[in-house]
């Protein structure tokens, strides 16, 4: 596995607001062809952890600049120990915060490398990421992570239902290519499991609609498991990735539900060819619903309908003119169709044309409005009632085309009833109207100003008269 | 002679003619100068507060018999210069403010507020007696610990352990902010708290007032002689368990200096317990009159520099709106209830421009946010207070004569607030982020000339920083020096008599146009984005702010920013980065004692707070006003439970990258 690329997971640590340095340092480690899953700031250590072993990442990098750090680090590498997991090696840094004397106690603990600010100023930032790229690559390194299944006993870790070690490994060695015949993880390969795709143009808001549906789903099935399989692309010149959709995803650290990021690789498509494999070992693990998120790429592509049950387009009203529509191929595809930030210019507008051209695109010239699937959603706001009929929608699509037998009367948590904009829209341009205001004062101060000295003037001649 | 009549007559015609194009109003402040002059050139100052006549005097005599005035007024005689100057300078207390917002500073109070928080509430308690001691006026600065800054109580699972009480002080209970303030009376006007603290500061807001109430009761209970009753009360609800008691484990000899023992006797229990309805309710309504200080609660900025934000924006939004109607609807009128900061904004890396751009936008976009709940301008426009950094770039001398003079305006012209909305006060911290690792005795230099140039531009609070900040947790000595710095120049420092020192520079007139255009630009910036959410979707703040830190780097690292003993100026030994010996952290009987006294809190309180908290989500459910709810609610529930309550209806923070 020498091939392997290099997966690792950043955040600042917890209650730890500081994420410049981390953004500076995961940047260049992706610019040095490593895949980076980026979990931003404030993060607990359960979490990290989690996250690194689903991801089957080689190493953590955190930095930690609010204190705390020995309690941390420390506490990091026990339940990565426990979890059978001290493969992954932790990374660390905080400025001047951590004294040279404690860097010395994390190192003999097994905390791979904390980095202070004289190892900055002697390799220079390049220079201390090719050092930590180096640790985490070197034959010792890799030995371990290679060996690491052999430590996988008992319960799974974390309390978690599935073994998301195995998965999350069995993924990596399908990603890898590496056809060794290794034992499935669970051997319910059988078992009929609904994917759901879910795609969309960048900045759609994807990701958040994933983590608003997942949890609906944990809360709405207290039995049931999720995994959730997210795809970005690789940049073509460096090899590195910015797996990103963990960092707007709050309910994922649960013990029901598992996720993946996975990077298109060296495939210039939207989805990698390991994704089938993925989803199959997710399938085989008999979770209860798997949904596979994917940036996709232009307009024209749906190859995720490929490879799932029922397949959701993510959009926003800013499409521009009604004629776009035309283009957009899952709108011929997709069972659901979601515009999200709903609370944007012209967004009652646009739910009016994609249902017009969904209808054309179906033939379904009789259809009432309400009941094609199109749903104008805010995801950014908590709660949000598109979000709960999305989730129904989705729900009675599964029981529809998979026979997935899911309750179908969930309930939603009530909760406190928002305003969907917090500046009322004919008061938009507030920031506008007051520079004019002051401008215009500005100009009156002038104008008065110049009255007055005239007048002033006039004023002395008329006296000189006197 | 018939030629010089019919060109004066020309002359008159044309005055006349001028005249008709002038504003009444500004003919009046033309008309009405010699005798604002006048009022000046006196000895005394007279002037109204509340119904009663007040002088004090307008000059003060060096040692060399020279009278130096506290305002000086321009010489100019032109109309035009002296219309000009009343309309974008004037006098100190008048429109628009740019030179201050108050006539005179207030006497005996100097405008130093010291930042403190560390380990447990007893040992910052102590820490506020110390730096309060020789001040009349007891000005408390609260920095709360990283726990309690995102909303989370103390606890034992490790990541969490090591961060209580470090860099801040750890507070999870009413009892804890009962604790802290102790000694001081929070409803004496000499007496103001400030707050550091945005995601759960409703909660924090909650604990503080409700230490405030419980004091005057005991005051009450004293002068009444009810402490029998009291005594009794108490013994029937800590039958089973210890009280909370007042114990530093750092100094278990007692108080600390200072300490007369006020909020300390109704620990674990609430004056509403043992007095009649009325009363309390009395007390309560006149304690919540008088409380003065401010809550940071900014949660804009949080969002666009310092990420503890905890709730969704919307909900978080919704609570400060619910604090807000709570202070009017209660007269809560000495405190502030947000502290719309750029500091944080500066800290991450703007510049001063973008600071105070920022900052501004997202006052108004309070604003905005209050009006459309229903609230009256001048109900709320009070209670907002401003906080900027002071670095050392020269944009930072009229940071408060730009920030003062935009707002005035815009509350007068377009909100048509009343002067007293008008009046934007704000408190300054010198730059955390300007004082540097290396050759750490310069900083107080550093502090020293920022806080010279907010202390000429008149701000209404001060922060100065201690020279060790930069490497570690300031100390009782560092922290002495950092006072001196403002004592120095409050005290010693001729110029400092002089309240409008800066006043009448070419340089100080011409940087304020300047700037103030340069924020009306950053203004028409962020309204293209859609105003200031708008800007944040797109992270457009963030992205401003990474670029500017990242070309002050870059000035610094390549020499064409000079810093003293940094880049330049180096030592025979390089200068090199001084490491502290020895950082103060909070020990391990206060972070004990911490979750111990936390535990028993919420052990006695297990079956309220279950019924508190659910009716808390009711309300919010019923979309009442959370403020009122939580007022309640912090008597038997602890931080982390409501905040958890609270992300059950209200939502968590999404981060965006």
């Amino acid at each position: 596995m020498e091939k392997n690329t290099l997966r690792m997971v950043t955040a600042a640590s917890l209650f730890d607001g500081h994420d410049a340095a981390i953004n500076i340092m995961r940047r260049i480690l992706q610019s040095k062809g490593v895949e980076i899953i980026h979990l931003g700031h404030n993060r607990g250590v359960q979490e990290i952890v989690e996250c690194a072993i689903e991801e089957d990442a080689h190493a953590i990098a955190i930095t930690s600049y609010q204190g705390g750090h020995m309690e941390f680090f420390r506490y990091m590498k026990d339940l990565l120990d426990e979890a059978g997991c001290g493969h992954i090696k932790i990374f660390g840094g905080g400025g001047g915060t951590i004294l040279p004397q404690e860097i010395e106690a994390l190192h003999a603990y097994g905390i791979a490398k904390i980095y202070s600010p004289d190892d900055g100023r002697k390799l220079g930032l390049e220079g201390m990421i090719e050092d930590l790229v180096r640790i985490a690559c070197s034959e010792v390194s890799v030995a371990a992570f290679n060996n690491a299944p052999e430590n996988w006993k008992g319960a799974p870790p974390l309390g978690e239902k599935k073994e998301i070690r195995s998965i999350a490994r069995t993924i990596t060695l399908a990603e890898a290519e590496i056809s060794e015949n290794r034992q499935a993880p669970v051997s319910h390969a059988d078992a009929k499991v609904p994917v759901v795709g879910i795609t969309g143009t960048g900045g759609a808001g994807k990701s958040s609609v994933t983590d608003e549906l997942v949890r609906r789903f944990l809360n709405g099935y207290p039995e049931k498991t999720i995994a959730v399989i997210s795809v970005d692309p690789s940049r073509k010149k460096t090899g590195g990735a910015l797996l990103g959709d963990r960092i707007r995803m709050n309910a994922i650290a649960h013990p029901r539900a598992y996720m993946r990021s996975m990077a298109t690789r060296d495939d210039h498509v939207a989805l990698s060819r390991s994704i089938q494999k993925a989803l199959d070992v997710c399938k085989a693990a008999a979770f209860d619903l798997i949904i596979l998120e994917s940036a996709g790429v232009g307009q024209s592509d749906a190859s995720i309908v490929d490879y799932v049950d029922v397949s959701m387009y993510v959009m926003t009203p800013e499409y521009g003119a009604a004629s776009q529509l035309e283009k957009i191929n899952m709108l011929d595809y997709a069972d659901l169709v979601c515009i999200n930030k709903f609370d944007k210019a012209g967004a009652a507008d646009a739910l009016m044309e994609v249902r017009k051209q969904y209808k054309r695109n179906h033939q379904l010239w009789t259809a009432n409005d309400e009941d094609l699937p199109v749903t104008g959603t805010i995801a950014a706001k908590f709660n949000d009632p598109g979000v709960n009929t999305l989730f129904l929608q989705m729900i009675r699509m599964l029981n529809k085309k998979c026979k997935a037998a899911f309750d179908e009367t969930v309930s939603f948590r009530d909760t406190a009833p928002m305003e969907r904009s917090i500046i009322p829209g004919k008061r938009i341009r507030y920031l506008s109207d007051i520079s004019e205001s002051v401008r215009n004062y500005n100009r009156y101060v002038k104008e008065q100003a110049d009255i007055a000295t005239k007048l002033y003037q006039l004023n002395g001649v008329i006296k000189m008269y006197e | 002679m018939a030629q010089k009549l019919s060109v004066k007559e020309t002359l008159e015609a044309t005055y006349q003619l001028l005249q008709k194009q002038q504003d009444p109003r500004c003919r009046e402040l033309v008309d009405e100068w010699p005798e604002l002059k006048k009022k000046y050139e006196k000895d005394l100052f007279e002037f109204t507060v509340r119904d009663r006549t007040i002088r004090l005097p307008l000059t003060v005599t060096s040692l060399s018999g020279t009278g130096i005035r506290k305002i000086a007024l321009p010489q100019y005689k032109d109309w035009g210069d002296l219309l000009k100057w009343q309309l974008q300078e004037n006098v100190p207390g008048k429109f628009p403010f740019t030179a201050g917002v108050f006539d005179l500073k207030r006497e005996g109070e100097d405008p130093t507020r010291m930042f403190a928080g560390e380990g447990c509430p007893e040992r910052t308690n102590k820490r506020f007696h110390y730096v309060s001691a020789d001040a009349p006026a007891k000005r408390l600065s609260t920095a709360f610990d990283s726990v309690t800054l995102y909303g989370e109580d103390p606890g034992h699972r490790p990541d969490i352990y090591g961060k209580i009480g470090n860099s801040g002080v750890s507070i999870a209970t009413v009892d804890d902010a009962k604790k802290l303030y102790s000694g001081f009376d929070l409803c004496d006007p000499a007496t103001s708290v400030s707050m550091t603290i945005n995601g759960p500061a409703p909660v924090l807001l909650a604990f503080f007032l409700n230490a405030a109430i419980d004091q005057q009761c005991e005051k009450y209970i004293t002068a009444h002689q009810l402490w029998d009753k009291a005594d009794a009360v108490r013994r029937e609800k800590f039958e089973n368990g210890r009280p909370p008691q007042y114990r530093n484990p750092l100094a278990p000899q007692g108080l600390p200096e200072g300490h007369n023992g006020l909020g300390l006797r109704l620990l674990g229990l609430s004056g509403r317990k043992v007095l009649d309805t009325e009363v309390y309710t009395a007390i309560r309504a006149d304690a919540l009159m008088k409380v003065r200080g401010t809550v940071q609660a900014d949660i804009l900025k949080e969002d666009q520099a310092q990420n503890t934000c905890i709730f969704s924006t919307e909900f978080a939004l919704k609570l400060m709106g619910d604090v807000q109607e709570y202070f009017i609807q209660n007269k809560v009128r000495n405190f502030y209830s947000v502290s719309i900061s750029g500091y944080h904004i500066a800290e991450a890396g703007a510049n001063p421009v973008t600071q105070l751009a920022f900052t501004l936008a997202n006052g108004f976009t309070y604003v905005e946010y209050y009006l459309s709940r229903g609230m009256h301008i001048d109900d709320f426009a009070p209670s907002l207070s401003f906080f900027f950094s002071n670095g050392m770039d020269p944009e930072y001398s009229v940071i408060g004569r730009v920030a003062r003079r935009i707002w005035a305006k815009a509350i007068k012209n377009i909100y048509k607030g009343n002067e007293r909305s008008q009046k934007l006060k704000y408190h300054i911290q010198t730059s955390g982020r300007s004082l540097h690792a290396q050759e750490i005795d310069f900083n107080d230099i550093r502090t020293t000339l920022q806080a010279l140039y907010a202390i000429y531009d008149n701000c209404n609070s001060l922060h100065t920083n201690a020279y060790d900040e930069a490497i570690t947790t300031p100390t009782e000595e560092s922290v002495r020096r950092a006072m001196a710095i403002q004592l120095i120049i409050n005290r010693e420092l001729g110029t400092a008599r002089s309240e409008n020192f800066i006043q009448g520079s070419f340089v100080i007139e011409e940087l304020t146009d300047l700037v103030e255009e340069a924020v009306l630009a950053e203004f028409d910036r962020i309204n293209e984005r859609g105003g200031v959410l708008g800007a944040m979707e797109r992270m457009y703040q963030r992205n401003k702010i990474q670029e500017e830190s990242l070309y002050y780097e870059m000035k610094k690292n390549d020499g064409s920013l000079p810093l003293i003993g940094v880049n330049t100026f180096l030592n025979k030994q390089g200068s090199p980065t001084l490491l502290p010996g020895e950082v103060i952290r909070s020990t391990e009987p206060e972070k004990e004692q911490q979750i111990a006294n936390l535990n028993d809190f919420q052990k006695r309180n297990e079956a309220q707070s279950t019924r508190a908290l659910l009716k808390l989500k009711d309300a919010a459910v019923a979309g009442d006003n959370l403020f009122e709810v939580l007022m309640d609610c912090v008597e038997t529930c602890s931080l982390g439970q409501i905040t958890h309550a609270l992300y059950e209806v209200g939502g968590q923070y999404r981060r965006s990258m």
